[in-house]
C-alpha cells in the first residue's frame, strides 16, 4: 500500500466535477408568518458557491469547523438535499437536474459513510438483514446462496466474524457498527465514497483501525473518497488533495501535504496552527504561537468573509478591498496545483 | 428504597443478552400474561358462538327456571328474567363487538399509519393538511357524531364501528407521525435513501414493519378495549345491538330492573365481564408497551 | 516544591468501585472497578482513557453525582484542605456485597439514604471547594437566566462576597479573567446568545467564581471546533498559570492531556493502568505500559505512519465492562505479552508496580523480581 502521492496524474475528465454549488436554507419559521408571507424572509447560505474535482482513485479532503458547509457538500452530491444553484456532474452527467427516481441507479456507484454510527443503521434489523438488503440491490436477481456468499465476502473485508449477522445494531461495539457500515455501502459495489467524519464518534485505538481498512479498500477497489473531517491530521494522512472551507466556500485547496506545510490563506494557517499537539511543541521550542483571530465567530460583512477573523487583515490595518463587497477574493492558482482565495496570502 | 442486583454467571456470553421479554418486570409480563388469557378466551367465545356450539339455546325461555342463581343445575351463572341462560347469552354477546370492533381498529389503524407516515416522512404540506385534518375530526365530538350517524341510518353496529375507525384514526396518525419524525432525526432512513432503497421499502419496511409494529400493536389493544366500552354504552343506551340479540350492553341494561329485586347476577354477570375485558387489552396493551417501547438497550 | 510534596494529596481515590446493572444481560457493568487516585496540591491530573474506561465515571462517583443504581458501592475518597475530610464517610453501611471467587456478585444498597449521607458529606464541597466543568456548557447553563447573573450568584453562594453590586463586579472579573470579549456586554446575554467556545468560557468563569480548590474539568474540549479547542485550551494553561489552581483534567485527545498535565492517569477498563509525570508516561521511547504505548503510535500523526501506509493500530476491541477477564485486562490486545509473563497476565491481574519514585505501572513486564 503505496503513500498517498501527492502529483495526482491530471485525467482527461474527473470522475466528479462540482461547479459553483449553492445551497440556502430559508430559516424555519411559524405557520402564522407563512400564511402572511412577511417579505424578508431568513435566508441562509449553507454553501455559497462551492467547486471542487475528484477523479478516479483519489481522495480529496474536506475540512473546515462546525457549520462551514462541509457535510451540506456531501450530502448534496448523493441529492439528500436539493442544491439552490451549481451543478454536479458525475461522469459527465449532470445530477442536480435529474429527478430522484432518475437517480436511483447512480447511487450505486456513489455512496456515503455517515458520521453517527447508529444512524446508519435501523436499529430492529437484524445485522444478516441490513447486509442482506444492500447485496440485493448490488446484485439484482441474485439467488439466495450467492446472497449469503457476497454476505460473508464483505465480512471478510471489514474484519468481522460470522456470529455478528444474528445481532441488532445496538449489541455491536462502536467499531463494529462503523464496519458494518461500511460493508453496507461496499455491497453496492460503488466508485466513489463520501465519508461524512467517518471516525469521529470512535476511540482512538479503533480509529486506526477504520483508517487502515479505509485506506485498503481504496487500493483494493479503486475507490474515490471525499473525506469530510474536521480533524486535520487525519485528513493530511488520508487524503491527496484538501480543501479547506470556511462559511460555505473554498478558501484554499491543493496537495494536503502542501496546504498543511506551507498554508497560504490565513484562515488555513490558523486552523492547522491549532492542532493542540503541534501548539505544545512549538511553544516549547519557544517558536510564538500563531495570533489568533480576534473572536470566535462572527459573520462577515461583505468582501471577504474570513475578514472579521483575519489576523492578516488586522495587522495590514484593515485594507477597504478586504470588506469591500464588490470585489470578494476568489479562488486564484498559485503554482503546484493550488488554489487560494485571499487578496494577500501567505 | 432497596435494590438488590445479582450477577450469577461469571461470564457474560460477549453480545447475546436476554431478550426483551426476559428482561422485563414482573410487573409487566403479569399484565401481558393476563391480557392474553383474556384475548385467548375472547377469542374461543367468539368461534364457539360463530358455529353455534353453546351450553343451551340463547333464546330458549324456560318459564321453571326464570331467574336462577348462579351455580344451578346446568346454569353455570344462572338465568335471567325470561329463564335464558347468561353464560351463553355472554359468550354470543362477544359476536356484538368482535369483528365490528376488530375491522374499526384494522380501520383505524391502516388510515391512521397512512396518514401518519405521509405527514412524517413527507413533511411541508403533508404534515400541515394531515394535522389540520386531524384537529377536525378531533374537535368533534365523538358521541355526538355517533348518535347523528345513528338518527341519519338505523342502529347498525357495522356502521357505528365505521365511524369510529374513521374518527380514531388521527390518533393513530399523529403517534406515526412523531415516531417517524423521531426516526428521521436518527437518519437512518436518509442513509437508506442512499443506498438506493425505493421509497416503497422504505416507507413500507423500515418505518412501518420494522419501527412501528410494536407501536401499532399495542394502539390496537387500546383501540379493542375502546370499541368494546362503545359498542356496550351504546347497546345499553338502546342505540346498538337491540334485543333480542344478546350484547353485554343490552344485557346490563335489562338485568338493572331487577337489580332492585336482590336479582344481582343478570346485570352483574356481563358488568364483570366488560370489566375484565376492557382491563385485560388495556393491560396487554400497557405491558407490551413497556417492554417493547421503553426497552433499554443496557 | 518541597513544601507541596510533603503535604498530603489534596484528593485521594481509594479501591473506588462504580457499578451500573444491565437488565438486558443480567450482570454487572463495572465501570469503575477499584480506582486509586491522588491530586497533588496545585497541580494538573490528566485522566486519559477510552470510552467505557471509566475516568468520567471515576470524578462523577467521588463528587457523588452517580444517581443510577446501582452506583458507588465501595471506596475511600478523602479531601484534604485543612483537615481530611472522607466524602464517602458512612456510606458502606447503606451498601452490602456478596462476592464469589473474590468478585462482586451481588449487590444490595439503600439508594435513598445513601444518597442522603452523600449529600451531607459533599455540602459545601461540591461546587463549591471542587467545582466542575463539563462537556455541553450549554446544557449546564441555565437558558432563561442571563451568564452574569449565573455567575454573580454563584459568587455570593459559594464566597463570602454577599452584596449584589460586589457579586456583580466579581462575576465581570471571572469574566475577564477567561478572556471573553467584551464581557461588559456579555454578562447581560443569555447563554443561546453564545457560540460554544463562548459558553464554554462562560461555564468555566462560574466554575471559578466559586473559587474552588479545585476544578474537574471533564471532556473540556470534546465537540468544539479545533480552532475554539485550541483557544480553551490555551486558556486552562493560562488560568492554571496565573490561580495556580488544582486540576483533574479527564479527556480521551491525548494532545489536551499532554498539553495541560503535571502528571498523568491513564484508565483501562475501569482500572488505573499507569500513572507518573506526563512527560514520562508519554515519552513514547521510554518504558511504559503496553497500551499507553500503543494508544500514542496509533493517533493519527505523520510520524506515526508504518512504511505500508496503514498506522499501527490496537487490534481487537476496547474492554467492554460487563465482561471482565481473570487476570490483566489488556492482555488479549497486548502486543508485547510473551512467554514469560503470559501465565501471569492469564490467571491473575497486576498490581500497580512501582518504577522509580512516581511512577506505577499494572503490568507484569513491570513486576519487581
Amino acid at each position: 500500500m503505496p503513500e498517498p502521492k501527492q502529483e495526482v496524474p491530471i485525467l482527461e475528465a474527473p470522475l466528479l466535477e462540482v461547479r459553483d454549488l449553492r445551497k440556502h436554507f430559508a430559516t424555519r419559521r411559524g405557520l402564522l408568518s407563512a400564511l402572511s408571507r412577511e417579505a424578508g424572509s431568513q435566508v441562509i447560505p449553507a454553501i455559497d458557491g462551492v467547486s471542487f474535482d475528484l477523479h478516479e482513485n483519489e481522495t480529496l479532503g474536506l475540512v473546515g469547523e462546525s457549520g462551514c458547509g462541509k457535510t451540506t457538500t456531501g450530502k448534496a452530491i448523493l441529492k439528500l438535499h436539493n442544491v439552490t444553484s451549481g451543478t454536479i456532474r458525475y461522469r459527465g452527467a449532470d445530477i442536480t437536474s435529474q429527478t430522484q427516481a432518475q437517480f436511483r441507479p447512480l447511487r450505486r456507484d456513489i455512496q456515503m459513510i455517515f458520521q453517527d454510527l447508529d444512524a446508519a443503521l435501523n436499529p430492529k434489523v437484524r445485522i444478516q438483514d441490513i447486509l442482506n438488503e444492500a447485496v440485493r440491490i448490488g446484485e439484482p436477481g441474485a439467488d439466495k446462496e450467492a446472497v449469503q456468499r457476497r454476505i460473508y465476502e464483505l465480512l471478510d473485508l471489514v474484519n468481522l466474524k460470522k456470529n455478528k449477522l444474528a445481532n441488532f445494531p445496538s449489541e455491536l461495539s462502536g467499531g463494529e457498527k462503523r464496519r458494518i457500515g461500511i460493508a453496507r455501502v461496499l455491497a453496492v459495489r460503488p466508485k466513489l465514497i463520501v465519508a461524512d467524519e467517518p471516525t469521529s464518534a470512535l476511540d482512538v485505538s479503533i480509529q486506526a483501525q477504520v483508517i487502515n481498512l479505509m485506506r485498503d479498500l481504496q487500493a483494493q477497489f479503486g475507490l474515490s473518497y471525499l473525506f469530510i473531517s474536521h480533524d486535520l491530521q487525519l485528513v493530511e494522512l488520508m487524503s491527496h488533495r484538501v480543501a479547506v472551507m470556511y462559511l460555505g466556500q473554498i478558501v484554499e485547496m491543493g496537495p494536503a501535504k502542501e496546504v498543511a506545510k506551507h498554508p497560504k490563506h490565513p484562515y488555513t494557517s490558523i486552523l492547522w496552527a491549532s492542532i493542540v499537539e503541534k501548539r505544545s511543541k512549538e511553544i516549547e521550542d519557544g517558536g510564538a504561537a500563531p495570533a489568533w483571530g480576534v473572536f470566535d465567530f462572527e459573520r462577515p460583512r461583505g468582501g471577504c468573509r474570513f475578514a472579521p477573523r483575519c489576523p492578516v487583515y488586522a495587522a495590514r490595518g484593515k485594507p477597504a478591498i478586504c470588506t469591500d463587497s464588490a470585489s470578494a477574493p476568489t479562488l486564484q492558482p498559485t503554482g503546484e496545483g493550488r488554489v487560494v482565495a485571499c487578496h494577500f496570502p501567505l | 428504597m432497596k435494590f438488590t442486583y445479582r450477577q450469577e454467571v461469571d461470564t457474560v456470553s460477549e453480545y447475546s443478552s436476554f431478550s426483551a421479554w426476559k428482561s422485563a418486570r414482573r410487573s409487566d409480563r403479569l399484565s401481558v400474561i393476563y391480557g392474553l388469557v383474556v384475548v385467548c378466551v375472547v377469542l374461543v367465545s367468539y368461534v364457539l358462538g360463530a358455529f353455534k356450539w353453546l351450553p343451551h339455546d340463547p333464546d330458549a325461555m324456560e318459564i321453571e327456571a326464570m331467574m336462577l342463581p348462579p351455580f344451578s343445575d346446568g346454569y353455570l351463572l344462572g338465568t335471567d328474567f325470561m329463564g335464558r341462560d347468561i353464560l351463553t347469552r355472554l359468550i354470543l354477546g362477544i359476536q356484538a363487538y368482535f369483528l365490528p370492533g376488530l375491522l374499526a381498529v384494522c380501520l383505524s389503524l391502516g388510515l391512521g399509519s397512512l396518514l401518519g407516515v405521509l405527514a412524517g416522512y413527507r413533511g411541508g404540506r403533508a404534515e400541515a393538511g394531515v394535522t389540520y385534518f386531524s384537529n377536525l375530526i378531533d374537535s368533534l365530538p365523538r358521541m355526538v357524531l355517533m348518535l347523528l350517524v345513528i338518527a341519519a341510518f338505523r342502529p347498525n353496529i357495522f356502521i357505528i364501528m365505521l365511524v369510529f375507525g374513521i374518527t380514531t384514526a388521527p390518533t393513530i396518525a399523529m403517534l406515526v407521525k412523531s415516531k417517524v419524525l423521531m426516526l428521521k432525526e436518527r437518519n437512518f432512513i436518509e442513509s437508506a435513501v442512499a443506498l438506493g432503497l425505493s421509497p416503497a421499502t422504505i416507507i413500507f419496511k423500515h418505518i412501518l414493519w420494522y419501527n412501528c409494529r410494536a407501536l401499532l400493536l399495542i394502539q390496537a389493544t387500546i383501540g379493542m378495549a375502546e370499541a368494546v366500552l362503545l359498542e356496550t354504552s351504546l347497546s345499553y343506551l338502546g342505540f346498538g345491538v337491540q334485543e333480542p340479540t344478546p350484547s353485554w350492553g343490552n344485557m346490563v341494561q335489562a338485568g338493572a330492573n331487577y337489580l332492585m329485586q336482590g336479582n344481582f347476577w343478570p346485570s352483574t354477570a356481563p358488568a364483570i365481564a366488560i370489566m375484565l375485558t376492557v382491563l385485560g387489552f388495556h393491560l396487554l396493551g400497557d405491558g407490551l408497551n413497556n417492554i417493547f417501547e421503553w426497552k433499554q438497550s443496557r | 516544591m518541597s513544601e507541596q510534596m510533603n503535604k498530603p494529596p489534596l484528593l485521594r481515590i481509594e479501591d473506588l468501585r462504580t457499578y451500573f446493572y444491565s437488565r438486558v444481560k443480567r450482570a454487572f457493568v463495572r465501570s469503575v472497578d477499584g480506582v486509586d487516585l491522588e491530586v497533588m496540591h496545585g497541580e494538573t491530573l490528566g485522566i486519559v482513557g477510552e470510552s467505557g474506561s471509566g475516568k468520567s465515571v471515576t470524578m462523577l462517583s467521588a463528587m457523588g453525582l452517580v444517581t443510577t443504581t446501582p452506583g458507588v458501592i465501595t471506596g475511600k475518597v478523602t479531601f484534604h484542605d485543612e483537615s481530611p475530610k472522607d466524602l464517602l464517610e458512612g456510606l458502606d453501611a447503606n451498601v452490602k456485597l456478596e462476592r464469589r471467587e473474590g468478585r462482586i456478585m451481588r449487590v444490595a444498597k439503600d439508594n435513598q439514604l445513601w444518597q442522603k449521607q452523600a449529600d451531607r458529606n459533599l455540602k459545601g464541597v461540591r461546587g463549591g471547594k471542587i467545582s466542575m466543568i463539563f462537556q455541553n456548557p450549554r446544557a449546564a447553563l441555565n437558558p432563561f437566566e442571563t451568564v452574569g447573573k449565573q455567575i454573580a450568584e454563584a459568587v455570593r453562594l459559594h464566597t463570602n462576597i454577599k452584596g449584589a453590586a460586589e457579586a456583580k463586579e466579581k462575576a465581570m472579573y471571572w469574566l475577564e479573567q477567561v478572556r471573553i470579549d467584551s464581557p461588559r456586554m456579555r454578562y447581560g446575554n443569555h447563554p443561546y446568545g453564545l457560540s460554544g467556545g463562548m459558553s464554554q468560557r462562560a461555564m468555566i468563569a462560574m466554575a471559578l467564581a466559586a473559587e474552588p480548590k479545585m476544578l474537574i474539568a471533564d471532556e473540556p474540549t470534546t465537540g468544539l471546533d479545533a480552532t475554539i479547542q485550541a483557544r480553551i485550551v490555551d486558556l486552562l494553561d493560562d488560568l492554571k498559570a496565573r490561580l495556580g489552581m488544582t486540576m483533574v483534567l479527564i479527556s480521551h485527545d491525548i494532545g489536551v492531556i499532554s498539553r495541560l498535565s503535571d502528571r498523568i492517569a491513564v484508565m483501562y477498563g475501569g482500572r488505573v493502568m499507569e500513572t507518573g509525570p506526563a512527560a514520562e508516561v508519554l515519552d513514547e521511547h521510554a518504558e511504559g505500559h503496553p497500551y499507553t504505548r500503543a494508544l500514542l503510535s496509533s493517533t493519527p500523526r505523520p510520524e506515526n505512519v508504518l512504511a505500508s501506509g496503514h498506522l499501527p493500530a490496537i487490534e481487537g476491541e476496547v474492554l467492554d465492562t460487563i465482561n471482565v477477564p481473570p487476570g490483566c485486562r489488556f492482555k488479549a490486545r497486548c502486543q508485547r505479552i510473551n512467554d514469560t509473563v503470559r501465565p501471569h497476565c492469564e490467571s491473575q491481574e497486576p498490581e500497580l508496580f512501582e518504577l522509580g519514585s512516581d511512577r506505577r505501572i499494572r503490568c507484569w513486564l513491570y513486576a519487581p523480581k
